[in-house]
C-alpha cells in the first residue's frame, strides 16, 4: 500500500489520527483527498448509469458512511485498506440501492484517477431531499456550517442555543442524514 | 448542497462516536443471564462437580466453550472494515477435530449394531431445540456489539456470531445433559451450534447492514 508523504499523495494516516485527536483542519484535509478518489472510482464505474449529479450522490453517502465509522479504524493500522474497505462496500450498496449490480475490486481504488469536483457545481440532488426531512433546526446548523461557512460558535449566536447544542444537534443531524439515506434509497 | 460544503460540515463536527468496545459488557451479561435462566428452568445435573473431573464429560462443556471464544474472536475482528477472519477460524479446524476424536472411541468400544442408538441418545430433540433457545441473548447481545461496527462481510460475521452463541448454548447446556456419550453430542451439539451459525449467515446481511 502506498501510504508515503508525497506532494501528490497526502499522509492519509496522519491526517486521521492528527483528526481522531481533534484536529478538524486535518480532518478537512483528509476527507478533500478522499473524495476524489472515490469520485473517480464511482464516475468510472457508474457515470453512464447514474450520470454524473447520481455519481456526486454516492460520493457523498461514502463520506458520511467515512465519517460516522471513523472509530473502526485502528490508529496503528495503515490507514487505506481500512478505507478502501468502506469505500467499496458502500459505493457496491449505494448502486446495488438504485438498481444496479457492479463488481468493483477494490483495486480500484489505488488505480483509478482521482477525480476533481469539476467546474460546473456538481451539486448533488439526494442531500438536499434528505435535508428536507431533517428537522428544521438540524438542516439550519448543517447549511449554517456546510454552506455558509458559520462556526458552531455563529451557529449558537444566531439561532439562540449553547455552542455544546449546536455540536450534538450536528452531530444528530449528520447521523440522520446517513439513516434517512439508508431508508429513502431502499 | 455541493460535496465540499459536505466535508465542511463532517470537519465541523467533532462529537465522537462510542469506541466498538462500548456496548461489550452486553456479552458476558447476556451470557450469565442466560445462565441464570438455564439453571433455574432446566437445573444443573446431579453430581456435576465429579462428572466435570471425567476428561470426556468434561471436553463435552470445554469444546463448545472453545468455539465460542474463537467464533467469537472472529466476528469482533470482521466488525472493522476490511478485516479478514484470520487465524482463529483456522483453529476451529483443532477443535473439529478433537471432537471427531473423541468420537472413535465410542466407535471402537461398542459393536456397530448399538451405534444408531449411542447416536440418537434419548434427549435429541430436547438438545436441538435448548441450544437455539439458550443462544438468542448471547446472539442479541453481540450483534448490538457488531452494528456499532462497519463489518465488510456482513454473512461471515453473522456466522461467526451465531456460532459463539450456538457455542456458549451448547456449553451451558452441557452442564444440564446427562448424554455423555461422544457420539451423541459431538453429532447433536455441533449440529444445534451449526444451526445458529446458519441463521446468523443467513440474517447476517440484514441485521448488520449499515
Amino acid at each position: 500500500m502506498r501510504d508515503t508523504t508525497g506532494s501528490a499523495a497526502p499522509d492519509l494516516s496522519a491526517l486521521l489520527r492528527a483528526a481522531n485527536a481533534g484536529d478538524a483542519a486535518a480532518y478537512a484535509a483528509f476527507l478533500r483527498a478522499v473524495a476524489p478518489v472515490v469520485r473517480g472510482v464511482v464516475r468510472a464505474r457508474g457515470r453512464s448509469a447514474i450520470g454524473e449529479a447520481g455519481c456526486e450522490d454516492v460520493v457523498q453517502e461514502v463520506l458520511l458512511a467515512i465519517h460516522l465509522k471513523r472509530h473502526t479504524w485502528r490508529d496503528d493500522e495503515p490507514v487505506r485498506p481500512w478505507l478502501y474497505a468502506i469505500a467499496r462496500y458502500k459505493v457496491v450498496d449505494a448502486f446495488r440501492a438504485r438498481g444496479r449490480r457492479i463488481d468493483l475490486p477494490v483495486e480500484d481504488f489505488a488505480e483509478v484517477l482521482p477525480a476533481p469536483a469539476g467546474p460546473d457545481p456538481t451539486e448533488a440532488r439526494d442531500v438536499e431531499k434528505m435535508m428536507a426531512m431533517l428537522e428544521p433546526r438540524s438542516a439550519d446548523i448543517l447549511r449554517g456550517i456546510g454552506l455558509k461557512g458559520e462556526t458552531a460558535a455563529e451557529v449558537a449566536t444566531r439561532l439562540d442555543m449553547t455552542e455544546g447544542a449546536v455540536r450534538v444537534a450536528l452531530h444528530r443531524g449528520l447521523k440522520q442524514l446517513a439513516a434517512l439515506r439508508k431508508r429513502h434509497v431502499e | 448542497m455541493r460535496t465540499d460544503d459536505l466535508i465542511a460540515a463532517l470537519a465541523a463536527d467533532a462529537t465522537p462516536e462510542p469506541a466498538l468496545a462500548a456496548r461489550a459488557w452486553l456479552v458476558p451479561a447476556a451470557v450469565a443471564l442466560t445462565a441464570a435462566l438455564m439453571v433455574v428452568t432446566l437445573g444443573l445435573r446431579a453430581g456435576l462437580g465429579a462428572a466435570l473431573a471425567d476428561p470426556l464429560i468434561a471436553a463435552k462443556t470445554v469444546l463448545p466453550a472453545l468455539v465460542a471464544l474463537g467464533a467469537g474472536w472472529v466476528a469482533l475482528r470482521l466488525a472493522r472494515p476490511g478485516a479478514r477472519a484470520g487465524w482463529p477460524a483456522r483453529a476451529h479446524w483443532r477443535v473439529q477435530g478433537v471432537a471427531d476424536g473423541l468420537v472413535a472411541a465410542p466407535l471402537a468400544g461398542n459393536p456397530a449394531a448399538d451405534w444408531p442408538a449411542l447416536l440418537l441418545g434419548d434427549t435429541l430433540v430436547a438438545c436441538l431445540v435448548t441450544v437455539p433457545v439458550l443462544s438468542a441473548l448471547p446472539f442479541a447481545a453481540g450483534l448490538a456489539v457488531l452494528r456499532r461496527g462497519a463489518t465488510t462481510r456482513p454473512a461471515l460475521a453473522g456466522a461467526a456470531l451465531g456460532l459463539a452463541s450456538g457455542g456458549m448454548a451448547a456449553a451451558l447446556y452441557s452442564l444440564h445433559c446427562t448424554e455423555d456419550n461422544p457420539l451423541f453430542y459431538v453429532t447433536w451439539y455441533g449440529t444445534g451450534i451449526a444451526i445458529v451459525g446458519l441463521a446468523g449467515w443467513l440474517a447476517g446481511p440484514r441485521l448488520l447492514r449499515w
